[in-house]
């Protein structure tokens, strides 16, 4: 069963891309749905607004894979509200 | 009948380098890099924070009160660099000449910085009216039209506006007019002023600026820096030129332009060939002639392997000869000025006989595989240069240059 972050990460990645939620594993990779770097800059904006953190640019950049940004979202949002100075925001792993 | 052949007889500009060319000259010798930490305390709120601005341009130097009113910092800077360019040129005005000359200037962002700060007033601090200076302020053809006021011109005057390659794109156009015949005398060049904080923000979204320094073509790049600036030449016909006597920094030989018709912010390879192609054969110059490229090299990820490859296929062989720098490494990204600032810088080396170099150069990218004069300028004499601009939105523009004995 899929969590309630996961599904709001998939919804947000599928309102994005305006594709259906259903085509969205946790295990798909950006670039099979079709994510090239305006989708990917895009899908990154709307994170840092719908779960209030800040994502740093060097961790959006290795981001690959949906579990990534669940995983990278959910770290952040333990680590509290995004600082604010985006940039002094804690690193993603 | 062959064409007119087209010179450059003067330059201006004003950026992080320095207020004049003789500034930016001695900064591009010595290979000193001008991006610092920028000043306003606004700026803080950003991810990045470094930049390449203008620090030391005072307007009240350079106009009276009321113009610098009426005037976005983008058009202060275009009319500063264009009255260097006509002093240089040793323009001596003539109502005749003031009808036959023309001004075609580029810029992407306009007077977007003044539109930043009427918006902020309505959307923010909840007034009820913006400053009614806003339109003519922040329209972007007031550089051209500050410029045409200037010196009276009252020839074809328009701005060109495609992102990164507008000042090429505008200089690739008086290039053509002045061979067309429909005028004897063009100022055109560039100017930005986009360091304003809702145009950064939109810049820190795009995940494009370096948190530290401008790096083109190094494996630890790590994006752009965003420049200031603006860059103008005076263009005439060679025969009228030498007719005056006029000092001749070299031919405006030749303009090659693309677009990508791919992505709106991915570069292809393919597209920036075929303008460094095109512009080549336009100038009649082979690619063995051409001794020095000044790259579009922006340091961002995309651009500057796509960059190196298309070098490459455009330059076969010759490429292996090729001197090829960045100077946005010194002078940050000015975006809609910066293919006019690199124009001087590219003119102001061929004259001296110097290639200014990639500064912050650390160690290659293994897919960066040219000759980038890694940090200290080279003294050569070479017969020919081109300047490469390659745009958000796939449009490319690319100058060829080739010097008179």
């Amino acid at each position: 069963m899929q969590d309630e972050l996961t599904d709001k990460i998939i919804a947000t990645l599928a309102s994005v891309k305006h594709i259906p939620r259903e085509q969205i594993k946790p295990e798909s990779s950006l670039a099979d749905l079709g994510f090239d770097s305006l989708d990917t800059i895009s899908l990154l904006f709307e994170l840092e607004n719908n779960f209030q953190i800040s994502i740093p640019d060097e961790s959006a950049r290795s981001i690959r894979y949906v579990h990534e940004i669940i995983d990278g979202v959910r770290q952040l949002q333990a680590a509290g509200p995004a600082a604010p100075t985006a940039g002094q925001a804690p690193a993603n792993t | 009948m062959s064409q007119r052949r087209i010179a450059v007889t003067g330059v201006g500009v004003i950026c992080a380098m320095g207020l004049n060319a003789a500034e930016m000259w001695e900064s591009l010798r010595t290979g000193r890099s001008a991006i610092d930490r920028l000043t306003d305390p606004e700026f803080d709120h950003l991810r990045f924070h470094n930049g390449a601005a203008v620090h030391k341009y005072i307007p009240e130097e350079h106009f009276t009160p009321t113009s610098v009113d009426h005037m976005d910092r983008f058009a202060q800077f275009a009319v500063v660099a264009a009255r260097e360019a006509v002093r240089d040129a040793g323009i001596e005005w003539t109502d005749a000449l003031r009808q036959r000359s023309s001004i075609i200037t580029g810029t992407g962002t306009g007077g977007q910085s003044t539109e930043d700060k009427g918006f902020a007033d309505v959307y923010l601090r909840g007034r009820d009216r913006v400053h009614p200076l806003t339109i003519p302020r922040s329209m972007s053809n007031a550089g051209a039209s500050h410029i045409s006021m200037e010196f009276g011109i009252t020839g074809p005057a328009f701005t060109v506006s495609t992102a990164c390659s507008s000042s090429n794109h505008a200089i690739a156009m008086a290039l053509q007019l002045l061979r067309s015949g429909a005028a004897d005398m063009a100022i055109t060049g560039g100017s930005e002023a986009p360091l304003s904080f809702g145009i950064l923000k939109a810049w820190e979204a795009m995940r494009v600026v370096a948190p530290d320094t401008c790096r083109p073509f190094c494996k630890d790049r790590r994006g752009l820096i965003l420049g200031e600036g603006a860059g103008m030449l005076v263009l005439e016909p060679l025969d009228i030129a030498r007719a005056r006597g006029a000092k001749i920094y070299a031919e405006l030989a030749g303009a090659g332009m693309s677009a990508d018709a791919k992505h709106i912010t991915q570069p292809t390879v393919e597209g920036p060939v075929r303008a460094m192609r095109d512009a080549l054969t336009d100038a009649g110059l082979k690619p063995e002639q051409v001794g020095y490229i000044n790259a579009h090299g922006t340091g961002t990820p995309g651009n500057d392997p796509a960059e190196t490859k298309a070098i490459r296929e455009a330059f076969g062989a010759a490429a292996e000869k090729l001197a090829v720098s960045s100077t946005k490494s010194m002078h940050g990204h000015a975006l809609g000025a910066a293919g006019a600032i690199e124009a001087v810088a590219t003119l102001l080396g061929m004259r001296e006989g110097i290639l200014p170099p990639t500064a912050n150069f650390t160690e290659p990218d293994p897919e960066c595989d040219l000759d980038y004069i890694p940090n200290v300028a080279r003294e050569a004499h070479i017969e020919a240069a081109i300047s490469n601009s390659f745009a958000f939105g796939g449009l490319n523009a690319v100058l060829a240059f080739r010097a008179l004995a």
